[in-house]
């Protein structure tokens, strides 16, 4: 079984507008298509999943409206909008530069220092 | 952030996701998540709950949401307020209790907010009205002494032209009379130089202002009407603009009604028209026409521009009396003699409601630490299901925030009719121009006050009912028979509050009895039955002038109208004067003069009161030595003199004062209204000497006086001076009718200055009685609302205590404890801090008798502090005893089962 990676402060907001950049999804359809693409490798920690939601929906990253699930179940879809995809570019840019120097750092050996 | 955005986000904060579309989506996720736990395998009840443990509650979801779009302080805020709210419809005695301590507090402080604002910090509506200044001369002998400083229309322009002077307004109020209609009536009228529309800056209500052009062709017959004369004569007819009125037999044509809040002059009289002071009749027109204001540069210091125009100014008045005058000019605001006059009242008054604030806030914090000893149960279990001690605090502070706003509402309600208190009892001491209305500066400050008070009242009971470990509270209540804590905070609030309780009684029994003091002193004449009727000549007829104007046809006028209200049944005796009504005498005339032949050793100075044989004998001023004229020497005016005993003292104590001579160069007409008799400013003789009556004002000393007969300079008006047997304003109609008789066209003057006016009215307006009558009342008042507030707060701390202990005395009267200690032990606490509180009182205001007594000018009554303690005493026993006497009437049994 592969190991469960916890996520970093902050991280699920933007997991959640790369989720939804790829086509509306509802709640629950979010948090399947994190795990799946993660490979189920990540524990999303279901209290703070709504409230990520809420708080992007409040900063008009996303939006939702009603729609019909795939069950033919009322459900609310949330799709990004064009400032979610400023901010997803952003924050995705902002992720790997970061994620590039801290693994060069950690990448150094100690003669290299 | 883009426009769009903008308005989505202030969308989305306005209309957040209401309750059930949050809830809706919830329950659709988390039946999702259960169909697919059933899917892998699990029992449909196991996978109802993991969903419900793994996602949470749909009930509490909305919450959540709240929270996480940043309005959890607002609920919990808006909670605190309902909470709050309801805490205080639940007690709805205390609430009224506390409310009003507030309400009353807050009341008064912000009525004196608004009164400062209108009157010190807002008064004029001019434009640059605080750059606007008052030329006064100030004479080197009598530096306290300001005087105005006239000039004529060339004299002004000489000003006008001075460097720091950016523009300058020339002024001068003229008595007239509104003919044409079946009654004349009296009005006032201004003449003001053209430039006065941009002078004022005031834009009118209706039409325009005076412009330059209006100075064209010897000035154009136009006028503008002030507001209140527009509401009282055209009843506020908006189509009054270009109509004609008719003043003293001529038309003028309506250009303008100012505004309300326009009210000049305050330092003559408020006028009723405006007019061009070109069209200033001749006889008007002289070397000292004109009062003037001037506004200097901005940025020119009153200093700066004081020393530029004070050569020009002394160089007029040398010009003007031939001498070099001994003084100098002093430029003063228009609002200094308000301040001047007023400042120091209006400093006392604010610290009385301050006071008077403070007490309502402690009297709040006393209610609240004792009603917050039977809260402490709920307040125990809040904290025990995990409040933090700030959420408890900030709950307690919300509620002391709630009762205090709703005092503010009542209070700033209230103001609106307080502020108006002190202009009603003391009008002259205000400009009338000052309008009291509830503005945004005084509702910010109300606002602002009642959260500054409920912080105040409400924090000391918050941290210390918020203290308590829930553990030691919790555990049901206390059974026991000594269950009064040791300590009380309250007993230090209580104290406080009687010691400044004391401190505002003592103040107005200080400014009582002073007040008492003024109205018994001696005034030296009698002003009971006495009225005032003034006529003034028709100086602008010219047929009826020419008549007149000689001084023995005017003389004989005014003796045929003075006979015939003689002659009337009910008047017992009529005198004639020109402003001579005591109380203050404006001096018409205040001349220096000259005794024997003694030549210039010393300049004695003296008021010329300008009156005939019968003055003394209507206001009852004794003769103390020698006679008073008769008629013939009335009529001639020359050779003889009455002086009053404090120029006897003052000038002539070496040797008999009688016969002596006596010579005033200046009774001299100044304008050609005015006629002298042959040799007004010949010697007289002394012939007479008068018991000093009050010249000066009340509390000040009598000045030395010379009276002459009026008609040694014969004015344009007269007053008669009308003793009757009773009331004498139940007479007036029977005097027009008189007057009338002899001229059908002969108005008496309404106006405040020479109209008609009883002596006691006379007495009323004394600026010193208003200011001692406006002390008494208003902290009469604030001490008993302080006396009121102290004792509901002795009252309640006693009467919650008592129900609180009802079970301690149930068992102390079971186990034979007399009634008298039960009592005592009931009330002793408070009692003890009541007395404290007293004691502190006492030795405060002997340490600041003298303080105060310098402030309201009379001195510090000990008698009254201890009076004052000594009623405070009283009532707060009586307090204090009454609701512990519920204390002895518990039958043992019954408080023994209220447990």
């Amino acid at each position: 079984m592969t190991k469960l990676v916890e996520l970093p402060q902050g991280t699920l907001e933007m997991l959640i507008l790369k989720a939804v950049s790829l086509g509306p999804l509802h709640g629950y359809g979010i948090l399947l298509r994190i795990q799946q693409i993660s490979g189920e490798r990540l524990e999303i920690l279901q209290g703070s999943f709504y409230i990520a939601i809420y708080r992007l929906e409040r900063r008009g990253w996303i939006k939702g409206e009603w729609g019909e699930s795939e069950n033919n179940r009322r459900a609310r879809f949330y799709s990004l909008t064009a400032a979610g995809k400023r901010q997803l570019k952003a924050e995705t840019a902002k992720w790997t530069d970061m994620a590039a120097v801290v693994a060069g750092i950690l990448a150094k050996k100690a003669r290299e220092i | 952030m883009s426009l769009l955005a903008a308005i989505r986000k202030l969308w989305h904060s306005v209309a957040p996701r209401t309750h059930s579309d949050v809830e809706e989506e919830f329950r659709s996720t988390l039946d999702a998540y259960r169909e697919d736990l059933i899917r892998q395998g699990l029992p449909e009840e196991e996978a109802r709950r993991k969903a419900r443990i793994d996602l949470g509650q749909p009930d509490v979801q909305y919450e959540t949401y709240r929270a996480a779009i940043g309005l959890r302080p607002f609920d919990e805020f808006g909670g605190d307020i309902h909470y709050g709210l309801r805490a205080l419809r639940r007690n709805p005695g205390f609430a009224a209790v506390a409310v009003l301590s507030l309400a009353l507090g807050i009341g008064a402080t912000t009525a004196m907010f608004s009164l400062i604002y209108a009157v010190l910090l807002h008064p004029f509506p001019y434009a640059g009205a605080d750059r606007i200044m008052n030329l006064f001369g100030v004479d080197e002998e009598h530096p306290d002494g300001y005087s105005w400083i006239s000039f004529s229309k060339a004299q002004l322009d000489e000003i006008r032209l001075a460097a720091p002077v950016e523009s300058l307004l020339g002024f001068n109020e003229a008595h007239m009379e509104i003919t044409g209609s079946a009654l004349p009536e009296d009005i006032i009228g201004i003449y003001l130089t053209e430039n006065a529309g941009t002078f004022f800056g005031v834009r009118p209500f209706l039409g325009r202002n005076l412009e330059p052009s209006d100075a064209e062709n010897g000035g154009h017959s136009v006028i503008v009407l002030n507001y209140q004369f527009w509401q009282r004569h055209f009843g506020g007819d908006t189509h009054v603009v270009g109509r004609t009125l008719e003043i003293d037999h001529a038309p003028y044509t309506i250009i303008g009604v100012m505004p309300r809040s326009f009210a000049f002059n305050d330092m003559t009289e408020v006028g009723d028209v405006y007019l061009p002071a070109s069209l200033m009749p001749v006889v008007n027109v002289s070397d000292d026409a004109y009062l003037a204001w001037i506004k200097p540069r901005p940025h020119v210091t009153r200093d700066a521009a004081n020393a530029v125009l004070e050569p020009i100014v002394l160089e007029i008045v040398k010009q003007r009396t031939g001498r070099v005058p001994r003084g100098h000019l002093a430029l003063q605001p228009i609002i200094w003699i308000f301040q001047k006059n007023t400042g120091t009242t209006l400093k006392l008054l604010l610290a009385g409601v301050v006071l008077l604030l403070i007490i309502g806030c402690a009297n709040c914090s006393i209610l609240l630490l004792a009603r917050g000893r039977t809260r402490r149960h709920e307040l125990a279990i809040r904290s025990a299901i995990g409040a933090s001690r700030w959420r408890i605090v900030r709950q307690l502070l919300v509620e002391a925030i709630v009762i205090s706003c709703t005092g503010a509402v009542l209070g700033v309600a209230a103001s609106y009719w307080l502020a108006k208190l002190p202009l009603l009892l003391s009008p002259d001491s205000f400009p009338a121009e000052s309008v009291i209305r509830i503005n945004a500066p005084i509702l910010a400050f109300s606002v602002a006050l009642a959260l500054l008070c409920g912080i105040l009242f409400g924090l000391v009971p918050a941290l210390r009912l918020s203290r308590h470990d829930s553990a030691r509270m919790l555990p049901g209540r206390q059974i026991g028979f000594v269950a009064a804590p040791a300590k009380h905070r309250w007993s230090v609030l209580i104290a406080a509050q009687v010691a400044l309780t004391l401190l505002l009684m003592a103040t107005a029994g200080t400014a009582i009895h002073s007040f008492l003091g003024l109205m018994r002193m001696p005034l030296g004449y009698d002003p009971a039955n006495v009225m005032r009727v003034g006529i003034g000549l028709h100086t602008e007829n010219p047929g009826e002038w020419s008549r007149l104007q000689p001084r023995e046809a005017r003389t004989a006028y005014i003796e045929q109208i003075q006979e015939k209200i003689a002659s009337l049944p009910g008047v017992s005796i009529v005198a004639v004067g020109v402003d001579a009504t005591p109380p203050y005498i404006d001096p018409f005339y205040e001349k220096s003069f000259e005794i024997d032949e003694t030549g210039d050793r010393e300049q004695p100075q003296a008021r010329v009161m300008l009156v005939d044989q019968q003055y003394f004998a209507a206001l009852r001023i004794r003769l103390l030595q020698g006679r008073i004229w008769n008629a013939d020497e009335n009529t001639r005016g020359d050779f003889i003199a009455v002086v009053n005993h404090a120029l006897a003292t003052r000038y002539l104590s070496s040797s008999n004062a009688l016969g002596r001579q006596l010579r005033i160069p200046g009774l001299t007409p100044l304008n050609h209204s005015q006629v002298a008799s042959a040799q007004s400013t010949a010697w007289r003789q002394i012939i007479g000497i008068v018991g000093d009556a009050r010249n000066d004002g009340l509390d000040r000393p009598v000045v030395p006086a010379i009276y002459v007969p009026y008609t040694a300079v014969m004015q344009p008006d007269a007053q008669f001076f009308v003793r009757t047997q009773n009331d004498p304003l139940t007479y007036l109609q029977s005097i027009r009718a008189a007057i009338a008789s002899v001229a059908p066209d002969q108005q008496i003057s309404t106006s405040s200055f020479n109209g008609t006016l009883t002596f006691n009215q006379a007495l009323e307006h004394d600026a010193q009685y208003n200011s001692q009558r406006l002390f008494s009342i208003l902290f009469g008042v604030f001490s008993a609302m302080a006396l009121a507030l102290a004792l509901v707060g002795l009252f309640s701390v006693v009467a919650y205590s008592v129900a609180q202990r009802t079970t301690e005395f149930g068992v102390r009267l079971a186990l034979g404890a007399p009634r008298a200690n039960v009592l005592w032990v009931a009330a002793r606490i408070a009692l003890v801090s009541a007395a404290a509180g007293i004691v502190i009182g006492v030795a405060v205001d002997s340490f600041l008798g003298a303080v105060l007594a310098h402030w309201m000018q009379s001195a510090f009554a000990a008698g009254s502090l201890f009076a004052a303690a000594a009623l405070l005493a009283l009532s707060a026993l009586l307090a204090c005893l009454f609701p512990a006497r519920h204390a002895i009437g518990v039958p043992p049994a019954e408080a023994l089962r209220y447990e």
